[in-house]
Parts: structure tokens; C-alpha cells; sequence
């Protein structure tokens, strides 16, 4: 298997590939997890610089310590498939990549032929929900339970990955890693 | 004109009064006098408020220090957030579950909670923060349980204790490296598990351009050992949104069962699956016999999207599954399903992870693989 170099990567992760390219690269990744591994450092980088323009305040010792986790995981994931690498690079099919390349082109022209007769439209957006009662839902940085107007949100201020669970019973439970204590704090709001 | 000035001044001095009210009496926090926490400090950091129009927005950042007076290890602890004066249907809570703390030391909670109120109300603390419940090592509970947070701490605590010896069965089986591979999986699934975004509202819901409304039934995965079977569900699903899931289950077990979790995924029209939430039955009026059949049902409509970078798109909801989350018997115990049947049934890689295995990932991330096994070792 041959592997997109470091430059294709990152442009892919930054959505700057032009269209073969990013379809190729695509297609390599979802064989290669090595390679999303990276992508997905690429992008976490990327997010990072993002939310530096957002922040009002910057945390830097906690952005540093999330920039070294992300660095070391990089390092611990080319460690683990480095093996892996070095026996595929001796793999005899690699000359065949542009013959896999012009079937993989077809393949895809004939899947979007194909979709434009399958595909149902998408529903178009409806408008939000209307119901006597509240809505909770979750935003960029918390949940938020709006009522008549008024609102009340539970934030996670100091975290990267969050996971959010909805309960039928009316409820929204946001989890994070707390990256100042290392705990996991679970923010929940119900609604009655 | 004048009628104009005296609005402004009007509403000028109700917003200077509220930026000059101290924040220490919009909040209260309430913990019981033979409470096994006792509360050490309250930091209100950089709480503020201010004004937005005719509204004012309560910014408050508490973070809380409680010292643990009992005699045993606390392993989660469940504070109840209510302000009713703003949301009088609503109520937060935050837990802190995964936690080790020993007899006579403090931890800290911290609650970040942003209201947007008239500006013009006034009354007694804006916030109460109540203790709803503390679980020891030992799974003693102490606290009025309001929020069923006993249950929820145990399956917090059960989950942790699973996703604990899974790691280190495989520290003890394949060493640091295995550890590693093993941590790199779980991260890498967490980065590809797909997301939606969910709306949730209670009662009726009423859309006009959801589509036409109809029943769709639940297909259900089983587990060998759960004690209690999904029977047959519907959903009323119209469009993007899902309806008033009711879900018959049957009591397999010896015991009675006191209260149901069933995880609830749908399909894209892709093929493609999501957790878009659990639907859970408890209180009294939910009496699961040893060999009874009974109801799982809410009374609530979900309103799934893709995420917004994502496109942002209403999922068109093609399918549903249901399996059974958790069960809680009569006498207290609680059952989850084993790393084993998630990972047979292909749930890993939909199902968010344990708060313990998402601690475990961020200390693997930040501290390296000998920090990890020094943790796994701990306990």
C-alpha cells in the first residue's frame, strides 16, 4: 500500500485537496487507519487554531498540554503501524495504483449515477420545534433548555471532546474531561 | 419624547442595579447538616453579569470545594442545579462520577450555568445547588435521590469497573504495546463514532413540514445474559423527528425490576447508525414482576440533524433499534451489559464511551501508556 505523503495529508484535513485528489485520498483512508490517524491530527491541529480566534481568554498551559497529548499520540500511532509500513512498502502492487485509481473513478461516476436515480430527496429543514413546553438542546458549549424566552444553559468550559446523550424522559446529558482536574464531569438538564 | 427618556432611564437603572448586585446572592448551596460532604470554599472566579436589552445574562462559574467527612472512599457525587424562577419546568444536575477520593480530603465540583432573565426580576437566590447523592466504594448511597442519581452512579461506577479490567486484562495479556494498540483503538473510534445533533421537548410536538407521520417498529438486539427482553416497540417518526417511543419489555430474571434503560439508535437512509438517545421507565407506576411483560414508554419527541459541520441536514429517519442499556432490580442491584456483548453486537463504535474510559483516554493522551498502567494498577 502506498501512503499519501505528510503534504496530502494536511491539505486533506484542511479541505484544501482538489476534487481527484481529495477522492483519492479518501479512498486510501478508508483502508489506512494510520493515515486518518494523522488526518485527524492534522484537523485537531486545525481546530486548535480556530478556536484560538475565538477565545476571548486563552488557557495557554492547558492548550500546550492538549497540544503534547496530540503530539505524543501521533508519535504512539506511527510507532504501532511503523511495521505495518515497512512491509507494505515492499509490496509488489503498487504499479497497479493507476489502473485502481481509473476503475475507482469509474466505480464512483457509476455510484453518483446511481444515487441521482435512488436517492429521496432530504426532507426539507422544518421549522423548530413548536410545543407548548420547553426545548433542550445542545449548543457549541453547553446544553441549553429554552422556556417561554427565558433560558438556562450548563456549560463545559474547559474541555475538548464531548459527548452528549439525550433521554427520552426528557433530559440532555453532556460528558467531558474536566482538563483542569482530569475528572469527567457529567452535565445534565431536564425538562418536565 | 419624554415618555421615550423615561424608558431608557428606566431601563438604564435596572441594568446598573443588576451589574452592582452581588453575585454571592444569586447562589445558594444547600448540602444537608449529616451530609457525608461538607463545603469547604465557594469561588464565584469570574461570574459576572450583563445586560442584553431588556434581559440580563447570569454568567456564574462556581467551582466548589467539599471535603469528604465519611469514612469511606467517595466514587461520584450528583448535585442538583435548580433555578425556578427562570426555567419553572427545568432543572440541572451535574455528577462527577470515576472519582477516588479518600476519607478527610477535598475535590472540587465546578458548575458553569448561564441564565438569560427579564432584567427587571428580583426575589431570593437566583440558583440552589442541593446535594442529590454521594456513592461510595462500597456502593452505599447517601442522599434524598431525587434525580435517580443512585442508580445512575452505580451504572457509572459498574461501567468503570468493566472498562477498567478490559484494559488490564490486556496490560497483563500483551504489555505496554497491547495497552497502547488498545488505547488507540478506543481513541479512534471515539474520533469516527457518529454524531447528531438532538433536540429534545416534552408533550405534543407539533411540525408542518416534517412530513407525514407514521408508526415504524423497533428491531431489537439481544444479549445473552440481560435480564429483561425488548418484546416489540414503536416510534411515530414524521421526517427528521421520532415520537412517543413505546417499548414492551419482558422480565427474564428471578427478581422484580424496579427500573428499564432502553438505548435507542436509528438508520440513516444510508445505512448508516446513530445513538439518538435512551428511553428509560422507573417510579412506581413501572412494577416489572419476575416473568411480567410491561410498558416502557415517554411521552417526547427527538429531533435528530446531522451535525452542523456536517451540513447540518435533518436526518431522514430510516429504521430504529433498541437494546437493553440497564436494568435495576428491586433490591437496588443494577445490571449493564459486558465489554464482550457491545463488542459482539458492533455497539463500540456507536455507543459514546464509559466517563471512566473517556478519563482513561485523556490521561493515556496526556501523561503517555506508564501513566495509564500506573492508574490501571492503582485499584
Amino acid at each position: 500500500m502506498t501512503h499519501p505523503d505528510q503534504t496530502i495529508l494536511a491539505l486533506y484535513a484542511g479541505q484544501d485537496l482538489g476534487w481527484f485528489r481529495r477522492r483519492r485520498t479518501e479512498r486510501h483512508l478508508a483502508s489506512c487507519r494510520q493515515c486518518r490517524n494523522e488526518v485527524q491530527a492534522f484537523a485537531s491541529a486545525r481546530d486548535h487554531l480556530v478556536a484560538l480566534n475565538e477565545l476571548p481568554a486563552i488557557s495557554w498551559n492547558r492548550l500546550a498540554i492538549e497540544m503534547k497529548a496530540n503530539i505524543r499520540l501521533g508519535l504512539a500511532a506511527g510507532e504501532c503501524v511503523r511495521g505495518e509500513r515497512m512491509a507494505s512498502r515492499l509490496g509488489l502492487f503498487g504499479i497497479f495504483s493507476g489502473a485502481r485509481a481509473l476503475a475507482a473513478c469509474a466505480s464512483v461516476v457509476a455510484l453518483v449515477t446511481a444515487g441521482l436515480f435512488l436517492e429521496r430527496p432530504t426532507p426539507p429543514a422544518p421549522p423548530a420545534i413548536a410545543s407548548d413546553g420547553a426545548v433542550l438542546r445542545a449548543t457549541a458549549n453547553g446544553i441549553e433548555l429554552n422556556q417561554g424566552g427565558q433560558t438556562l444553559s450548563l456549560l463545559h468550559v474547559r474541555s475538548v471532546d464531548v459527548t452528549y446523550s439525550a433521554g427520552a424522559q426528557g433530559s440532555m446529558r453532556a460528558g467531558y474531561v474536566d482538563s483542569d482536574t482530569g475528572n469527567v464531569p457529567i452535565n445534565n438538564v431536564y425538562v418536565q | 419624547m419624554s415618555n421615550k427618556l423615561a424608558i431608557l432611564f428606566v431601563a438604564g437603572v435596572t441594568a446598573l442595579c443588576a451589574q452592582e448586585t452581588p453575585l454571592d446572592n444569586w447562589v445558594k448551596i444547600n448540602l444537608p447538616v449529616d451530609s457525608p460532604l461538607t463545603l469547604i470554599s465557594t469561588d464565584l472566579g469570574e461570574s459576572h453579569l450583563s445586560p442584553r436589552g431588556s434581559a440580563v445574562v447570569l454568567d456564574l462559574d462556581v467551582a466548589l470545594t467539599l471535603h469528604n467527612s465519611s469514612p469511606n472512599r467517595v466514587r461520584g457525587v450528583t448535585l442538583l442545579v435548580a433555578a425556578q424562577e427562570v426555567t419553572p419546568g427545568g432543572k440541572a444536575s451535574v455528577s462527577v462520577p470515576s472519582l477516588d477520593v479518600a476519607p478527610n480530603r477535598n475535590f472540587p465540583v465546578r458548575i458553569n450555568l448561564r441564565l438569560l432573565r427579564p432584567a427587571q426580576m428580583r426575589g431570593g437566590p437566583l440558583v440552589e445547588v442541593n446535594l442529590d447523592g454521594v456513592l461510595f466504594q462500597d456502593y452505599s448511597f447517601y442522599g434524598p435521590n431525587r434525580l435517580e442519581s443512585r442508580r445512575t452512579m452505580i451504572a457509572w461506577e459498574m461501567q468503570a469497573q468493566r472498562d477498567r479490567k478490559y484494559f488490564n486484562s490486556i496490560l497483563e495479556a500483551r504489555g505496554m504495546d497491547g495497552l497502547k494498540q488498545a488505547m488507540l483503538e478506543s481513541l479512534n473510534r471515539q474520533a469516527e463514532r457518529p454524531r447528531l445533533d438532538v433536540q429534545v421537548s416534552r408533550g405534543r410536538a407539533v411540525t408542518s413540514a416534517a412530513g407525514a407521520e407514521r408508526a415504524v417498529r423497533f428491531a431489537f438486539l439481544r444479549f445473552p445474559d440481560e435480564p429483561v427482553e425488548p418484546v416489540e416497540g414503536w416510534a411515530e417518526i414524521a421526517g427528521n423527528e421520532a415520537r412517543n417511543p413505546r417499548i414492551d419489555v419482558h422480565n427474564t430474571s428471578a427478581r422484580q425490576v424496579r427500573s428499564v434503560e432502553i438505548d435507542w439508535m436509528v438508520t440513516d437512509r444510508q445505512g448508516k447508525q446513530y445513538m439518538a438517545g435512551s428511553v428509560p421507565a422507573s417510579g412506581p407506576e413501572f412494577n416489572l414482576k419476575a416473568g411480567a411483560t410491561s410498558r416502557v414508554l415517554q411521552d417526547t419527541a427527538l429531533r435528530l440533524s446531522r451535525l452542523a459541520n456536517d451540513g447540518g441536514a435533518p436526518l431522514s429517519i430510516a429504521g430504529m433499534t433498541g437494546f437493553v442499556g440497564q436494568v435495576e432490580f428491586a433490591d437496588g442491584k443494577v445490571w449493564i451489559p459486558n465489554r464482550e456483548s457491545l463488542a459482539n453486537a458492533q455497539l463500540l463504535g456507536i455507543l459514546e464511551p464509559s466517563p471512566e474510559e473517556q478519563r482513561l483516554m485523556d490521561l493515556y493522551r496526556k501523561k503517555g501508556p506508564k501513566a495509564l498502567a500506573d492508574e490501571l494498577n492503582k485499584f
